[in-house]
């Protein structure tokens, strides 16, 4: 089982007059079959504590652990942008994440393709995909390598609403069938109530706010009662924070 | 009260014959592409009329005085030398010699212009190569063939140094800007999916530079042509350029022609036909992204 282990994360960028604070003192423990959303304001640091978690840079000050049943754990990562490699097909750049180029690789690459119901378009080089395809593609690649913990930086934000509507619908059934542990970051607060068991409400400065648990059956329906309430009481944590001035 | 459901109407379904927007794209594409051969074409034939019956009477009559037609030969002419030429087995030798004074000199100068263009990454190194950089790009070429004629006289060094001094900087320019473009968001995704250092260079850096020097290669290339030439015409014993400096100072214009002519071909040949394979085969993922 995958766990996360942040301990007193601080992360600054720049120097003297220029130093920003995009992370401070952040304490958080999350285990299992999670689906946690980070939300907040933009320059709230929620980017930069994924791109921490996922190595992509290196925490000021603090610890950081990604475990699996003990071991190291094996991260994904979906991006706001879907960052495919545009000299490489659709198959190659879910091959180029592998350890290995084994046919047993390349069928799995292949079946993740047809969850995302792109498994026609393995040859096709990105620039011939739409946007939505696209994006689809880098959240096969993350499910791909079948890893421990799935990291998703606002990966539905550039696309046109009915997209990412069967895109949520697509990642929530996949994060069922999978069991697997995603940390999702998100600035739509209706995303995060639909889709997650826990968000985490970031302030500007890089805070860690609120810690909130949503215990409602899936699937939802952001037309449901009780989604909406639970929407609500987000939205209300925000206005006491004073998020949604800023 | 009843209401009666209005009938759907039935779903059109598109006849057989019906005409496909790719197959209406692939038509549009072939109309172009005849168009565009057929102006290239007709630009040609335009050309060589003019040449071969105008245009020793426009030249006589802005001189004011008639041309010696031997000094201006038809292209019927410089073709039927072309052969003749061809035939004495001079051409490929001519070509070997220049060929391979290419080959050294532009070889050389792809490796150092590509050195000094990741080495202008660091700072300091920019500074030091700037205006040397620069300079190599605004001289013009005769310069250093001047030079490089008066100090190594017909040793090979002389055309692979001229060689270099005007061409390394246009390799140099591309690497260090295509240095400069690295797709930072690709190199992170590839680190947040630890792959390897020597994958990411493999896949990412060297992919994303190829255009970049193949840039490079064909400007440069382009030049080392006309340096080469150039150099043979000042200083060699064999080669395209001595050939043509030795037609003229026999004022033997049809030959002279005929020279410039396979050298013309030949340079064509290699854009059109060898460049643009390598580029159809290494960047069809551009292609790809163009057509749609």
């Amino acid at each position: 089982m995958a766990e996360i282990r942040i301990k007193n994360l601080h992360k600054e960028f720049g120097v003297g007059e220029d130093k920003v604070v995009a992370l401070e003192d952040v304490n958080l423990d999350i285990t299992g079959h999670s689906f946690v959303s980070i939300v907040g304001p933009s320059g709230c640091g929620k980017s930069t504590l994924l791109n921490i978690l996922t190595g992509i840079e290196t925490p000021t000050s603090g610890t950081v652990a990604i475990t699996s049943d003990g071991h190291v754990a094996a991260p994904g990562y979906v991006f706001q942008a879907a960052r495919l490699l545009p000299w490489r097909t659709v198959t190659d750049n879910l091959m180029f994440v592998q350890e290995d180029r084994s046919e047993d690789t390349r069928k799995r690459c292949q079946r993740y393709l047809e969850m995302v119901q792109l498994g026609d378009k393995g040859t096709k080089f990105p620039g011939e995909l739409s946007g939505g395809m696209q994006q689809r593609v880098g959240i096969a690649r993350a499910f791909s390598i079948e890893p421990d913990v799935l990291f998703m930086d606002e990966p539905f934000s550039h696309l046109d609403a009915i997209t990412a509507r069967a895109l949520r619908r697509e990642l929530h059934h996949m994060w069922d069938e999978t069991k697997k542990m995603v940390v999702f970051v998100t600035h739509d607060v209706g995303e995060a109530v639909e889709l997650s068991n826990r968000i985490l409400v970031f302030a500007k400065g890089g805070r860690l706010e609120d810690d909130i648990q949503i215990d409602l059956p899936f699937p939802r329906d952001p037309a449901d009662d009780e989604v909406a309430v639970a929407k609500a009481h987000v939205l209300r944590k925000f206005e006491e924070l004073d998020l949604l001035a800023s | 009260m009843t209401t009666t459901e209005p009938t759907a109407p039935p779903i059109e379904t598109p006849p057989a014959d019906r005409v496909t927007e790719e197959e209406l794209a692939r038509k549009a594409r072939r109309a172009e592409l005849t168009s565009r051969w057929f102006w290239r074409i007709l630009s040609y034939i335009a050309v060589l009329a003019i040449w071969e019956f105008a245009l020793l009477d426009i030249f006589s009559f802005l001189r004011g005085s008639p041309l010696d037609p031997k000094l201006l030969p038809g292209p019927s002419e410089v073709v039927a030398t072309f052969f003749e030429i061809w035939g004495e087995g001079t051409m490929p030798a001519a070509f070997q010699a220049t060929l391979t004074r290419i080959a050294v000199g532009f070889g050389l100068s792809f490796l150092i212009g590509a050195m000094i263009g990741i080495l202008m990454q660091s700072k300091w190194f920019e500074g030091f190569f700037k205006d040397a950089v620069l300079i190599s790009l605004s001289a013009p070429g005769l310069i250093w063939v001047l030079i490089t004629a008066i100090i190594f006289g017909n040793r090979p060094l002389g055309p692979a140094i001229a060689i270099i001094l005007t061409t390394f900087a246009l390799v140099t320019v591309n690497v260090s800007e295509g240095i400069k473009a690295l797709p930072k968001d690709l190199l992170d995704m590839a680190k947040s999916f630890q792959v390897s250092v020597f994958k990411r260079n493999r896949q990412i850096v060297i992919p994303h530079l190829a255009p970049y020097l193949f840039t490079g290669l064909r400007f440069g290339f382009s030049i080392a042509w006309k340096v080469t030439v150039l150099t043979e015409v000042f200083s060699s014993s064999e080669g395209i350029g001595f050939e043509m400096r030795i037609s003229a100072v026999l004022f033997d214009m049809s030959e002279f022609l005929t020279w410039i002519l396979a050298f013309f071909f030949f340079a064509l040949f290699l854009e059109k036909v060898v460049l643009e394979a390598i580029e159809r085969r290494y960047f069809r993922w551009r292609q790809a992204v163009t057509a749609t």
